[in-house]
């Protein structure tokens, strides 16, 4: 075989680049678990794992791509090549079989590959867990029935409020496309100025449902949050009151 | 005695969850307070400083702490009343006349209130502490209880004269050693320009808030008995300070602005 024309040597390149950003993300994420006590907040881990995903797709993209190039090269060593000291390195780089432990995974991979496809649950094949083994029909049952409460637990827990998330805030409101005629306020304004540490503000005319379940029973309770229609802060503050409390003198 | 507190201004609309939370914190029910609350301020009798060639008989010490007692600072006090919601008149119009006193006899009287029975506390706070190095108010207190009944006359004789009165609606909350009261200031509708206190109650409904939204006040405290015993005094502020921290997520307790607890009659 020629040598490698310069494109082809180019694209080596570029696939040890991604699988070098691959293993870099693999190993901070290994890191930071291994590492930071507690465990880093699930907002750092969830997009580690996207980083992550991303640079197994730009790796599998860029195998498949460049796959006739790749099948088709042969590693060999050079008359140059210092066989006598880096003999280990050298088999690894003309061995041809997988390692064993790398066989399982790729075996597991192709499994779970091929799996999905015969069963209606592909969509959940995502999950590391569900790759090798299809959830069964109660098992979905049963994530569907746990499903619902735990996200409207999660979601109770959060404060709403407003017309607008914190993201699209910052990049500026003028920019969301909402697809509504009649202008949204940001009506936040406020309750920026409001103290963050109290961290009770309610959703201005939202009612956040609670689901809950009855004890006893397999119904569903559902009950909506009181709240105020509007929140007022206090016109007088807090100096004033006790200074009146104290000497009766009116604000 | 000393008090030490730690205020917070709660909003309206997190009156009814702070309450919830306080209850789950205490273990305890709130249990629902109103007082009359009677502001008194001293002033200065007349010839009192001017009557050294009369006393003769003091010691020149002693004549020097009494001067200092007479005419030091003075202060306002309160005289508290602790009045229930039946105390209050019924809904609807209601004679307020303060005139009509001495006739409640002859007419059925529009509530069971009786102003003669009632009992009262003389409260005495000083200015806040200043200069303290823990971040909570720590004032100088004292009270006392009074007979019942019209106390501007014997407040009179003790140099005090009535300013105003106002009523103080909340719940009291005990935390182990700490009195958590949650509460507001309502006033008697019609204004306060009575120079006597009032002998009717009107309807609780009828009595407006001062604070206009409606907020409240959250005040966190322990009594400390000896005041001059550091040991005591930091425990109870690290005992505030817990609190503070347990409540952080719902209030923040700060301390309050020293002048504006400036009990110092001018």
């Amino acid at each position: 075989m020629s040598n490698l024309t310069q494109e082809q040597i180019k694209v080596l390149e570029q696939s040890r680049q991604r699988l070098v950003q691959l293993t870099r993300s693999l190993g901070s994420l290994i890191a930071s678990l291994n590492q930071s006590d507690p465990l880093p907040p699930w907002t750092s881990l969830q997009s580690q794992a996207s980083i992550i995903s991303n640079n197994l797709i730009s790796v599998s993209d860029q195998l498949s791509d460049q796959r006739d190039l790749l099948s088709n090269l042969v590693a060999y060593p050079g008359p140059e090549y210092p066989g006598r000291t880096q003999a280990n390195t050298l088999e690894q780089l003309l061995r041809t079989k997988l390692d064993p432990r790398v066989e399982d995974w790729v075996a597991r991979g192709r499994a779970a590959g091929t799996e999905p496809a015969a069963g209606p649950s592909s969509n959940l094949s995502s999950d590391p867990n569900s790759a090798h083994q299809l959830l069964s029909e109660a098992q979905l049952a049963e994530l569907w029935e746990w499903a619902p409460l735990e996200a409207n637990q999660e979601a109770r827990r959060r404060n709403w409020g407003g017309n607008f998330t914190l993201e699209e805030r910052e990049a500026g409101i003028e920019n969301v496309v909402t697809g509504l005629r009649r202008k949204l306020e940001d009506d936040d304004e406020s309750e920026e100025e409001s103290d963050g540490e109290e961290g009770e503000e309610e959703g201005d005319g939202m009612d956040v449902v609670g689901v809950q379940r009855k004890p006893g029973s397999a119904e569903l309770e559902f009950r909506i949050a009181p709240h105020q229609p509007h929140h007022v802060q206090p016109f007088v503050p807090l100096d004033l009151i006790l200074r009146h409390m104290t000497t009766g003198r009116m604000p | 005695m000393h008090e030490q507190s730690l205020f917070a201004s709660v909003p309206v609309h997190q009156h009814h969850e702070l309450l919830q939370q306080l209850a789950g914190l205490t273990a305890m029910q709130p249990r629902h307070c109103l007082e009359r609350r009677l502001i008194f301020k001293a002033y200065r009798k007349p010839g009192l400083a001017g009557r050294i060639g009369a006393s003769q008989d003091l010691q020149q010490g002693d004549l020097q702490r009494l001067n200092k007692m007479l005419n030091g600072n003075m202060y306002y006090t309160q005289v508290v009343g602790p009045v229930s919601e039946a105390d209050f008149g019924p809904t609807g119009p209601v004679d307020q006349d303060i005139h009509m006193v001495g006739m409640d006899d002859s007419k059925p009287s529009p509530s069971s209130y009786d102003y003669e029975r009632q009992p009262w506390k003389l409260e005495f706070r000083d200015i806040p502490e200043a200069g303290t190095r823990s971040a909570v108010t720590s004032r100088l207190m004292s009270s006392a209880t009074l007979p019942q009944g019209d106390v501007v006359q014997s407040m009179n004789a003790w140099g005090y004269h009535f300013t105003t009165e106002y009523v103080v609606e909340g719940d009291m909350f005990i935390h182990n050693d700490i009195a958590i009261f949650l509460h507001r200031v309502l006033h008697y509708p019609g204004g306060n320009e009575l120079n006597v206190p009032r002998r009717q109650l009107p309807a609780l409904k009828d009595m407006t808030l001062f604070e206009k939204s409606g907020s409240y006040v959250l005040q966190a405290f322990i009594i400390v008995q000896d005041g001059s015993n550091q040991e005591t005094m930091k425990t109870a502020s690290q005992h505030l300070f817990g609190l503070r921290e347990q409540l952080k997520s719902a209030v923040l307790l700060e301390q309050a602005d020293r002048l504006s607890l400036d009990t110092r009659a001018k």
